[in-house]
């Protein structure tokens, strides 16, 4: 019984005649919406290339999981290693071993201990929190006729570095202006329905709200809709991060966002990459390659 | 000695499971591109697999001593945590020795027992809502040890290097489960407080009018558990280079998926060592061959839940026969 159930499941092996390199890319977790982007644009762009094997390993939010999955990556001797760490310390052993076994490896979006990589390609969490601080002086300005306002901060997970630094590259703007003021903080943890009641609380004891900035798409929705709910939403202008073409693109399209600030998926950038040193031996990648953030806002 | 016949009987079948399931791996094993060997069969793989399961394998050790005597520990995932926290704290912040810090980590899990038996024992709660608890508490507590932050070791001075490059060997991590499972397969088989756990499951007020020492022996069992959950805690924080404050969420439920699948009862007096060390193997060949096919990780975990419910059906089958 055990057997057949587990030759159902694997038993479509697939060899395929065509390909000869192996791409293996280690992802830390499928189910979260950024990453389910990511993977679909990474497919999408080998989709093109036949002579390439692409393979996705799932971490599962679990650093011990990723750790064991590239193990096995290594044991195929892929072509190109890429691996979007899901824990810097963690990962940082284990990517000095596939790069020590001579498999070219670039690093995704996080920062490991050391520079384990071949490359490292992610974007500048700073940079974005400041074109966002940017964006809602300018909004205030044209709302009030000079910088001035309320603002609301709804935050992603404490401790992590991509919360600490949006937060921070926002107010090395906001706080040149004494005008505009932080009326609440609070922490959603990354998510929508955590956003929603945290939201309330702010509703609740401010009457005046300008603008809502909150470290992802996901938690400025859930704010727009508790402010919906209070029908106040219409006096309130809400500002995301990430910017994928399924949440927060589509909820400045809707109207519901005022803006978002993309974080890049970068798999543009790392298939750019990676394809240049599979086909050339010579080519050295520079040690990072930073990304540019961009504004998506109502038309 | 019909009990005992049976249970070789059992044994032999799981035993049977796990060379079909082995051949199987090697059969639908993905290939080497160049050399045709499957990758199964590397010695490379092998061992990753081993020192992959060997956390959860050594926890599962002392829950076949908790689920012999009809109870059941809940709270090993967050023993594990709490002790990788620790023993991080202890390198990193405090700056103490490799010995210290691993003793500290697997003293705080025997702890942790500790106070899960003495209250299973005294108050005579059922171990699952004590033991619920402390896994919900104990995890609480290793947050705001950490400040629910990770603790990284490789950066972390001489020491912590020199601890994570010891303990997350594979001859130590692979060394340490086969030594602890022959200690505990000896424990079970040939000492007092062996029969008197298989008589607690058996028959716990029996046991009790027959002037065993009930209490005492629910204390160790926990105990036991707690100081394995302690070492797998450490051996965790060995392998990921970190304490971190959410290690072995849910491994409470591999742990208990391993005892159950190597056929010992949850209803307490029947199985044993031998059982659950294949039942570890069987999960961890499944798991490896599954990765390194690369199947969904969400058809994963239903071929996971497949596996538990034919496991028990195939048990109860041969308990009434």
């Amino acid at each position: 019984m055990l057997l057949g159930l587990l030759a159902t499941v694997v038993g479509c092996d697939k060899p395929s005649a065509t390909a000869r390199r192996l791409v293996v890319f280690s992802q830390c977790n499928n189910a979260e919406p950024y990453r389910a982007a990511q993977n679909k644009r990474f497919e999408e762009l080998f989709a093109t290339h036949p002579e390439i094997k692409f393979v996705i390993y799932d971490g599962q939010a679990d650093a011990s999981k990723q750790i064991a999955q590239i193990e096995n990556a290594m044991l195929q001797k892929p072509d190109l290693l890429i691996v979007a760490p899901f824990e810097r310390n963690a990962l940082t052993d284990v990517m000095g071993r596939a790069v020590a076994a001579g498999i070219p490896t670039i690093c995704l979006e996080r920062d490991i201990v050391k520079p384990n990589y071949t490359t490292f390609i992610s974007s500048d969490n700073v940079a974005i929190g400041r074109m966002a601080g940017e964006f809602i002086v300018d909004l205030l300005k044209k709302k009030h006729g000079e910088p001035r306002g309320k603002l609301v901060e709804i935050t992603g997970m404490s401790g992590v570095q991509g919360a600490t630094d949006r937060h921070r590259g926002a107010f090395e703007v906001l706080n040149k202006y004494p005008g505009i003021k932080v009326v609440h903080q609070a922490t959603a943890n990354w998510m929508q329905a955590e956003a929603m009641p945290r939201m309330e609380e702010a509703l609740a004891a401010n009457p005046e709200i300008d603008v809502v900035y909150a470290h992802n798409d996901p938690m400025a929705y859930g704010a727009y809709l508790a402010a919906k709910e209070k029908g106040r939403a219409k006096d309130i202008a809400f500002i995301g991060v990430d910017g994928l073409p399924t949440e927060g693109v589509k909820y400045v399209e809707e109207g519901i966002l005022f803006a978002t600030f993309e974080y890049p998926l970068c798999a543009d950038k790392a298939v750019e990459i990676g394809l240049k040193i599979l086909e050339d031996k010579s080519f050295k990648p520079q040690s990072q390659y930073m990304l540019e953030s961009r504004a998506i806002t109502r038309k | 000695m019909k009990a005992f016949s049976t249970r070789h009987r059992d044994l032999w079948q799981s035993l049977g499971v796990l060379l079909a399931l082995l051949i199987a791996a090697a059969i639908v094993s993905p290939r080497d591109l160049r050399t045709g060997q499957p990758l199964f069969l590397t010695t490379d793989n092998l061992t990753n697999m081993l020192r992959v399961t060997a956390p959860v394998a050594i926890v599962a050790l002392g829950m076949t001593f908790v689920i012999l005597t009809a109870g059941i520990d809940l709270s090993v995932g967050s023993i594990l945590g709490l002790s990788a926290v620790v023993c991080a704290l202890s390198l990193a912040r405090w700056h103490l020795g490799a010995g210290v810090s691993v003793a500290l980590a697997v003293a705080a899990g025997g702890l942790a027992g500790l106070l899960n038996g003495s209250l299973v024992a005294l108050l005579r709660v059922q171990p699952f809502i004590i033991t619920l608890a402390s896994m919900i508490g104990l995890r609480g507590l290793t947050r705001s040890l950490c400040n629910n932050e990770n603790i990284g070791l490789r950066t972390a001075g001489d020491e912590a290097v020199r601890f994570v490059d010891t303990f997350s060997q594979k001859p130590v991590m692979i060394g340490l489960f086969v030594a602890l499972a022959i200690l505990a397969a000896a424990v079970l088989r040939v000492t007092v407080f062996g029969r008197y756990i298989r008589a607690l499951g058996d028959n716990a007020t029996a046991s009790l009018y027959a002037g065993l020492p009930v209490k005492p022996v629910l204390v160790a069992v926990y105990t036991i558990t707690g100081l394995l959950a302690g070492l797998a805690g450490v051996l965790t924080a060995a392998r990921t280079t970190t304490g971190n404050p959410n290690d072995g969420i849910a491994a409470e439920l591999d742990v208990i998926a391993v005892v159950v699948m190597g056929g010992t009862s949850l209803a307490g007096g029947r199985g044993g060592i031998a059982g659950t060390v294949i039942g570890a193997l069987i999960i961890c060949i499944l798991a490896n061959i599954l990765g390194l096919r690369n199947v969904d990780a969400n058809a994963q975990l239903m071929i996971k839940a497949g596996i538990i419910v034919i496991a028990v059906v195939l048990q109860k089958v041969r308990a009434t026969r």
